[in-house]
């Protein structure tokens, strides 16, 4: 199988859902033409409806397109050769609720052939991993949504795949675990794994992924790095530490006669104000599209309820809404802090799993998931830093991603 | 392999979790020691063997039926309803493995459950004579007419023979002009024809009607006996009186010619037979000549009968095989219907809901229950729509499965007749082989060509 340049592409991609007459209804993508080259991580926008999820569908063969082609991994995701080295994380986890957590793995191991051994070994790996270890015994049906999320995830990379499309992978989860989640996919990143991510969690987005491709409407709006659309190059940030009120007035006034005007502090653009400037642009362009639109405040029967509303209730209900996002901050923020309270064992596995380790062979692309003589020890030991680091160049001097923070 | 094996493992697991089948299993499991107990049937212990035998296999065959049908419309329709699908077929499993591992967890769980119920209801009849107060008539004659598994043959009428005599008197009621005026040439071919074959069998006051059934091959041990079953009618339309008829059987036609040396020895019986209930005898198995056939004889006795006896479904019997080995092959008879609806329900699922597979596998499966029914009333129209059906619906209807008649176990159980191994595989190799591979080939075909995960946007 020749290996194209780009792990996914697309090629004027058109889904059109029929009524039941047979006469086209909905646009659901609309020539699309994705690009996403190997070893990077892309993030996949779009508010609800723009078409999202039915690419993704249509990438893996769950649905057939109306229009254009699509080329995974150099070819069909229905060729067994093509999806032994997909994992592949749907909106929801979609698992046998009899099932328990361990049961559930090998089911799918054994779906990718894996050999006993071999299986039993990344079974455990994984269930460590994804902080389940614990409940490897208990059926799925009884799971939280996040620790479900958690086994969604695990059984997506345990072909350890080339290529995973994760659809919403941390809806669901507590902060600790969406902290994990993208520290995790970081690394997968650096392995040289490709990543197909589509989330809400905008702030998520911006921190892990190279590339974006915003949609609206099945038409995919904007495309590129995430330092290409969100660096403000009209204006130059300096960033030194502390300096005296004097050497301020001073560097105010070179760059006054240099006729710039100056503020002290240049703040970044965040991702979330460009995403729904972009949605706002195609929605004022009148675009199409079948999914939600943008809201525009309270209107309709719930603005005729604000009228008539009960002081106090609305207000309390107001007040909470209104603190949801702060709440969401302090969880991030929160998030990021566990370092010292997590659990040792878990942060160590990550750190051990993930170290890099390169190989004596890693020629790139040319790895396969499973190697028969790959003994159940040697998995144990570090499975994904062999995972990882297969696909890595030999001389590692570059760093396949160039994160812009 | 692997896969077909894990998807097998994974839909056994979802059956033993489905409610009907733990309610089937109680079910059974508390009926069927139950049925052994209560039932009595006519009193004699053959009569309760037949009747236990013939409602345990029945019940079982049903339930399973059911079950089958329930797990096979379920198992596909509810992973495509709660988009489990999705993990699987985004693997590296071809979509006709994913619908054989199914099939092969439904057929795992038939297997296990057919025979765990079989072996029930097979040990409760075996143990059965011991607990029953019977006496060794009795016994014995459950022995030879139960606990056995014989060869049954009927009288062959020469088809040709008898068309050609009704044409005869076809054309010479024509020639009297006698035909009936208000019937068609068609209805009054039928009726002759009713004639020659009730002439066939039946046998005027005082006089003899000999019948000779060929390949009649026992076992030469001695000890074999020859059963000859018959049902007696009277032309009178009196109903229930008792016959009075001398039966013989051996060599009877050299035995009329008067010859010195007989190859067999002839063996007569006087017996007494109510009208229009299943009778049988038995004669010693050197009746029969030495290249197979059996000459069977009856006299309706001039001193003691005033009307025309018929003789109806005249059949010879006799033991070529075992009880258990009988037992397990009806079972497979049973088994071959599972398979055949197990494949039935995975293919309905590949485009169907369950709710809709469920009744179009239902329907199926009643018309395979009087499928023989249905091909009869369609034989037995008349001829002008008779060519119509025989060209639009009996096709349609020949790929149906067929479950009633010769297809049925029980009936083979009840009179303790073998099922031949011949027998069964064709069965199998007709109904799973070719309309089970068909129908599942199909499903492969629309499965390989449906968008598991048509949605809205």
């Amino acid at each position: 199988m020749a290996q194209s340049q780009f792990a996914i592409e697309t090629i004027s991609l058109t889904k059109i859902f029929p009524d039941w007459w047979g006469r086209p209804r909905v646009v659901a993508v609309d020539n699309l033409n994705l690009k996403i080259h190997s070893n990077e991580i892309y993030g996949f926008l779009g508010p609800n409806g723009s078409g999202k999820t039915t690419t993704i569908k249509m990438l893996l063969n769950l649905l057939h397109p109306t229009r254009g082609a699509s080329i995974v991994l150099g070819g069909s995701s229905d060729q067994a050769a093509v999806s032994s080295r997909i994992g592949y994380l749907p909106e929801e986890s979609y698992l046998y609720r009899y099932l328990t957590a361990y049961e559930t793995l090998d089911f799918y191991g054994r779906l990718f052939g894996l050999p006993n051994s071999v299986r039993k070994a990344r079974i455990d790996t994984l269930l460590e991993m994804v902080g389940l270890a614990g409940a490897g015994n208990r059926q799925v049906g009884t799971f939280s949504k996040g620790m479900a999320r958690r086994i969604g995830l695990a059984q997506a990379l345990i072909n350890d795949p080339d290529l995973l499309i994760l659809d919403e992978p941390t809806s669901g989860m507590d902060p600790m675990g969406t902290r994990q989640m993208k520290d995790l996919l970081v690394e997968l990143g650096n392995r040289g794994k490709t990543i197909l991510l589509c989330s809400h969690l905008l702030a998520d987005v911006e921190d892990i992924c190279d590339r974006i491709g915003i949609m609206y409407g099945g038409r995919m709006q904007v495309e590129g790095s995430v330092k290409e659309l969100l660096e403000q190059t009209g204006k130059t940030y300096i960033q030194t530490s502390r300096v005296s009120d004097a050497v301020l007035s001073q560097v105010r006034s070179i760059l006054e006669q240099e006729q710039c005007e100056c503020d002290i502090v240049h703040p970044m653009d965040k991702l979330e104000s460009f995403f729904v400037r972009t949605v706002n642009r195609a929605q004022q362009e009148m675009q199409t599209t079948s999914g939600a639109g943008m809201g525009s405040g309270i209107s309709g029967f719930l603005a005729e309820k604000e009228i008539v509303r009960q002081p106090g209730i609305l207000d309390k209900l107001v007040t909470s809404r209104a603190a949801e996002p702060v709440k969401t901050d302090e969880q991030e923020t929160v998030a990021v802090k566990p370092e010292k309270e997590e659990p040792v064992q878990n942060r160590e596995l990550l750190s051990q799993l993930m170290a890099a380790k390169p190989t004596a062979s890693g020629r790139p692309e040319t790895a396969r998931p499973t190697e028969p003589a790959e003994s159940a020890e040697a998995v144990k030991e570090d499975l994904l830093n062999q995972l990882m680091d297969r696909n890595k160049p030999i001389d590692g001097s570059t760093t396949p991603i160039d994160n812009p923070k | 392999m692997n896969s077909i094996w894990a998807i097998a493992r994974n839909t056994i697991a979802q059956a033993l979790r489905m409610k009907i089948a733990g309610v089937v299993i109680v079910l059974l499991l508390i009926l069927l020691p139950m049925m052994s107990m209560i039932m009595i049937g006519d009193g004699t212990l053959l009569g309760k063997l037949q009747t236990f035998s013939s409602y345990g296999l029945s019940l079982v065959g049903i339930l399973l039926c059911i079950l089958t049908i329930a797990i096979s419309t379920f198992t596909l329709s509810d992973e495509i309803k709660r988009r489990q699908i999705f993990l699987v077929v985004t693997k590296p499993v071809r979509r006709w493995q994913i619908l054989a591992g199914k099939f092969l967890g439904i057929v795992i769980v038939d297997v296990v459950l057919l025979g765990l119920f079989s072996g029930l209801i097979f040990g409760l009849t075996l143990f059965m004579p011991r607990f029953v107060a019977a006496g060794p008539d009795e016994v014995i004659k459950a022995d030879d007419e139960f606990f056995t598994a014989r060869m049954g043959l009927k009288v062959s009428t020469d088809e040709e023979v008898l068309q050609e005599r009704v044409k005869q008197r076809y054309e010479k009621l024509k020639e009297e002009r006698r035909l009936p005026e208000t019937m068609t040439q068609v209805e009054v071919l039928t009726e002759l024809m009713r004639e020659e074959r009730l002439g066939e069998q039946s046998v005027e006051v005082g006089r003899v009607r000999k019948w000779t059934f060929k390949n009649v091959y026992p076992s030469s041990d001695p000890n074999t006996m020859i059963f000859i079953r018959y049902k007696l009618d009277t032309s009178n339309a009196v109903s229930d009186v008792t016959v009075y008829g001398l039966w013989a059987a051996g060599d009877l036609t050299a035995y009329e010619q008067g010859a010195d040396a007989l190859t067999t020895p002839i063996y007569n019986l006087q017996k007494d037979s109510a009208t229009r209930a299943v009778q049988e005898f038995a004669i010693p198995v050197n009746a029969v000549n030495q290249d197979g056939t059996l000459e069977v004889g009856f006299m309706n006795n001039p001193n003691l009968n005033t009307m025309t006896v018929i003789v109806q479904d005249l059949e010879v019997l006799y033991k070529v095989g075992t009880f258990s080995g009988n037992f397990w092959r009806a079972t497979l008879l049973i088994a071959i219907r599972l398979f055949f609806l197990a494949a039935l329900g995975i293919t309905l699922t590949t485009w169907l809901s369950f709710p809709v597979a469920v009744l179009g596998c239902l329907v199926i499966f009643s018309a395979g229950i009087v499928n023989g029914f249905i091909m009869e009333s369609i034989d037995g129209l008349g001829a002008g729509i008779g060519i119509l059906y025989t060209y639009t619906i009996k096709p349609f209807l020949l790929l149906l499965p067929q479950f009633d008649g010769i297809y049925n176990p029980t009936g083979y159980i009840v009179s303790g007749r073998i099922i031949q191994w011949l027998f069964l595989l064709k069965t199998a190799a007709i109904t799973i082989g070719l309309k089970g591979l068909i129908l599942f080939v199909f499903g492969i075909y629309i499965f390989y060509r449906r968008e598991v995960a048509k949605s809205v946007v």
